[in-house]
């Protein structure tokens, strides 16, 4: 009977979907491995695998070009960085056993003899030069390129000691390469042209590795799974602790932590919200670690606003921010006063605590008004109204923004909030459309740079649009003195203007927290989100207890 | 008209359709707020590394001459390369899709399975208590809110009972048959949260036509011949009943795909609805372009095979 719908064709058609499906996925499946995955030889290494959750795929594998934080935790385990950040914010070793300045326009690095890449070829000054220039010259799009603005050349000058050229001379450019730069192979990544195009996906016959576990598979948007390497000095015994590292990506952080709770993850890698702290801490099983902020959330007050670039107006609106309310609403407590400085605590040497924060004092900020001209209306308001942009994103900073307009409108300011989706944010960020700014920086550690970012004319984060001639010469003379105690002075000094002048409002640096299985311990914490419990050393050091 | 030239018409007009996609997708993402450079790079960057940067994504050329050397490049069967994985678009879809389309193919054949015997049980007792119960199910599953359903799944079903996995596609370890119970394992959750948020208006949809077909005069005529009451539900009125929820199903497959960024997001699967939702945040162009002319043949596909399935069921279509 023909258009009659028999269960013969129903079948076909069913069995289509089907079929097709289970094509599409077969080609998915995994092969068995031909024999056991390597392991290291030292009695203390373990054969367990260590699972981190994450929120994000990695984007890149090229740590050169990959910015987000699961590109640097996962490429952090195979590409050694020249230093790392103590818990005072200093620079330590970690390749580089030492570093410095031969001259004022010259920098040294000289790297320890006995790291070797994966494929046993020996980690050398010649890899650490080579990848100096080629980043300078292919100007790839992560961090690290934006460090090397002063950087002339680097060259091998031995095979443990390379030296690098600057334009002028510059007090932070050893550290800040050191810190933000990696190493990476130079007889992987030179073959492939452009460092910046390099995709390093492991499609030319795998990764090659210098840190203390080399990937060896990844499932895109699902897991990155990395072997335990032959030696890594930085680890006491020489040999990595967990055979493997598994980073799994749980985008939702609500699945992440169930992830956490039922033990399908062993260490959640991202900071936790503030709101999750006090119950994951009261979880059986499950234990908590602190890891000092090396950042700080902020408003700026664009001095392209004709009522913003008085001072006055400035001091008043940061009287009318309730500080201490909202580090214990927003954050749940979790958060340091920076004293309103730039200069945080963490940055011991640095800090100045005779500078103290602004007093929530609407009453301050009418008389401020007041004295500056400005008169109120019958309802108390003085007819001044910012624009106060914020990334939808950032939920903590999108719940202090609304405090903020409370609080100002007790002080007579009307404050219009506009959160916006994080590129719409970073486009009025870029061109300057805005009144007010409310955002934070991850990692703010050193002085030199962050000054010369944030207030010279010019800046790559100057949201102010500062030019304070005072403030700028400054910023010059401790850029150009490499004596310590000189420096320390110089920016206190300059920290206390930008302070008085409320060129930047600093609000908090975030204590952070991050949490693991307690069946796992030997962490070793560091400050800062990017390096926490899962920095390369911490990884290699973890043990899970026995039973 | 023949059942070829009835294919040929909807095959042009799914490549008009397709072509219109491509080409909103090329000029909406352009409107975006923000470039591709200032959403990778890092905030530290000078103005002149960002121009760089766009320089190298082909972004400084005139609007006209990139989408002309786009439509090229399709045409040549070249997807273009990532802006942020700095991969061919078609291997950064290649490793996502084969798992958005066992989840919306697993979820629409499951939303069929169920809901047919759910609607039928509803139409053939109207009034009754089964069939107000299969109508609240039905309104509240339409209700039902991907994340919401997600986080309660896995809280009660992963977490408490420990009866399914919290996230992923399969567990890492496992080969050949126990890989693919590995997968079927790992799809329990997913699936099912969509299979809920559409089963409702499935079923509500079949049953209201049902109804209205088990009214007709033909199953009057049917009756009056002694049929019996099974063969007329399942092997009279069922079949007309079942063109509008085939349309119905035609529409949700667009749906699907939409609901599966959520649900991939929720249960942390690797699909490529979150491939989507990333290269949104990175305004990656060559891989969100990529991905909708995914998503628009597969609508166009299914809406066509829809077509030819409808005039299958009823010869009526075809002739018309």
């Amino acid at each position: 009977m023909a258009g009659t719908p028999r269960p013969a064709r129903r079948a076909v058609l069913v069995g289509g979907l089907g079929g097709f499906s289970a094509a599409a996925i077969a080609a998915c499946a995994p092969s068995a491995p031909e024999e056991p995955a390597q392991q290291g030889g030292a009695a203390a290494a373990g054969t367990e695998t260590l699972t981190i959750a994450t929120t994000t795929d990695v984007v890149n594998f090229n740590p050169t070009v990959g910015n987000s934080r699961s590109d640097q935790w996962v490429t952090g385990l195979m590409y050694p960085r020249l230093l790392t950040i103590a818990s005072d914010g200093s620079k330590e070793a970690e390749l580089a056993a030492k570093w410095g300045y031969v001259d004022p326009t010259t920098g040294y690095y000289e790297i320890r003899d006995d790291f070797t890449w994966s494929d046993g070829k020996p980690l050398t000054a010649a890899d650490v030069a080579w990848t100096l220039n080629a980043v300078k010259k292919d100007a790839p799009s992560g961090t690290f390129y934006g460090q090397l603005a002063n950087f002339v050349q680097a060259t091998a000058v031995s095979d443990t000691r390379v030296e690098f050229t600057m334009a002028t001379p510059d007090s932070s450019l050893v550290d800040e390469i050191g810190f933000w730069g990696c190493v990476v192979p130079q007889h992987v990544f030179e073959p492939a042209g452009s460092i910046a195009d390099f995709a390093n996906d492991g499609s030319g016959g795998g990764w090659v590795s210098a840190g203390p576990y080399v990937l060896t598979k990844v499932q895109a948007g699902q897991s990155y799974t990395l072997d335990r390497v032959a030696k890594y000095p930085l680890v006491e015994g020489g040999v990595p602790v967990a055979a493997k590292v598994v980073y799994r990506v749980f985008p939702d952080v609500n699945t992440e932590i169930l992830a956490l709770r039922s033990g399908e993850a062993d260490v959640i890698a991202n900071a936790l919200p503030p709101a999750q702290v006090q119950p994951l801490t009261a979880t059986d099983g499950l234990a908590v670690e602190k890891a000092t902020g090396l950042g700080y959330a902020h408003m700026v007050y664009n001095m392209d606003n004709a009522d913003l670039a008085k001072a006055p107006v400035r001091q008043a609106l940061a009287h009318a921010a309730d500080y201490e309310a909202i580090r214990k609403v927003a954050l749940s407590g979790q958060a340091v006063s920076t004293g309103s400085s730039p200069l945080m605590p963490v940055l011991a040497k640095y800090h100045d605590p005779s500078i103290t924060e602004y007093p929530f004092d609407p009453g301050a900020s009418r008389t401020l008004l007041q004295q500056a001209g400005y008169t109120a209306d019958a309802d108390g308001m003085f007819g001044l109204t910012f624009r106060l942009i914020y990334s939808l994103q950032d939920s903590v900073t999108s719940q202090w923004a609304q405090m903020v307009k409370d609080s100002s409108a007790k002080a007579g300011i009307a404050i219009q909030l506009q959160g916006s989706e994080r590129n719409t944010y970073l486009a009025q960020t870029n061109d300057g459309d805005y009144d007010i700014y409310a955002g934070n920086f991850a990692i703010m550690d050193d002085p030199v740079l962050n000054f010369s970012l944030s207030y010279l004319p010019g800046g790559a984060i100057n949201y102010t649009h500062v030019d304070d001639a005072a403030l700028n010469d400054l910023i010059g003379q401790g850029a150009a003195t490499t004596d310590l105690d000189e420096k320390v002075g110089i920016f206190r000094e300059a920290a206390k203007m930008v302070h008085e002048q409320v060129y930047d409002n600093i609000m908090y640096t975030q204590d952070l927290f991050f949490a693991h299985s307690d069946e796992w311990s030997g962490f070793i914490s560091r400050p800062s989100e990017l390096l926490s419990i899962v920095n390369p050393v911490s990884v290699a050091s973890a043990t899970k207890s026995a039973g | 008209m023949s059942i070829a030239s009835f294919a040929l018409r909807r095959l042009g007009r799914g490549v008009l359709t397709v072509w219109f996609a491509v080409t909103v997708t090329f000029l909406l993402l352009r409107l975006l707020p923000g470039d591709p450079a200032l959403a990778v790079s890092s905030p530290t960057q000078t103005e002149a590394t960002r121009a760089l940067l766009l320089t190298q994504y082909g972004l400084d050329k005139p609007l006209a001459e990139q989408y002309l050397l786009y439509l090229g490049q399709l045409l040549r069967g070249n997807l273009g390369t990532s802006f942020t994985q700095s991969v061919p678009v078609l291997d950064v879809l290649a490793a996502r899709i084969p798992w958005t389309i066992l989840l919306t193919v697993g979820a629409l054949v499951l939303t069929v399975v169920i809901g047919i015997p759910l609607g039928v049980l509803a139409a053939s007792r109207r009034g009754g208590f089964l069939d107000k119960a299969v109508q609240v199910f039905g309104v509240t599953g339409q209700s039902l809110f991907v994340p919401s359903i997600g986080v309660l799944l896995l809280f009660v079903v992963g977490l408490k009972l420990r009866w399914a996995p919290i996230g992923g596609a399969y567990s890492d370890g496992t080969y050949g048959g126990q890989w693919y119970l590995s997968v079927l394992h790992h799809l329990v959750l997913p699936g099912l949260s969509l299979t809920l948020v559409q089963l409702g208006s499935y079923v509500l949809t079949l049953r209201a036509t049902l109804v209205d077909a088990l009214a007709d005069d033909y199953v009057v005529l049917a009756r009056a011949n002694g049929l019996s009451e099974r063969r007329i539900l399942w092997k009279h009125a069922l079949r007309n009943a079942l063109l509008p929820a085939t349309t119905l199903i035609g529409l949700q497959l667009g749906f699907l795909v939409g609901g599966a960024v959520l649900t991939e997001t929720v249960f942390a699967y690797p699909g490529v609805g979150r491939g989507i939702y990333e290269a949104v945040t990175q305004l990656d162009f060559p891989v969100l372009q990529g991905a909708f002319l995914m998503l628009a043949l597969t609508v166009v596909v299914a809406n066509t095979l829809t077509d030819l399935v409808y005039g299958w069921l009823d010869p009526r279509v075809k002739a018309s």
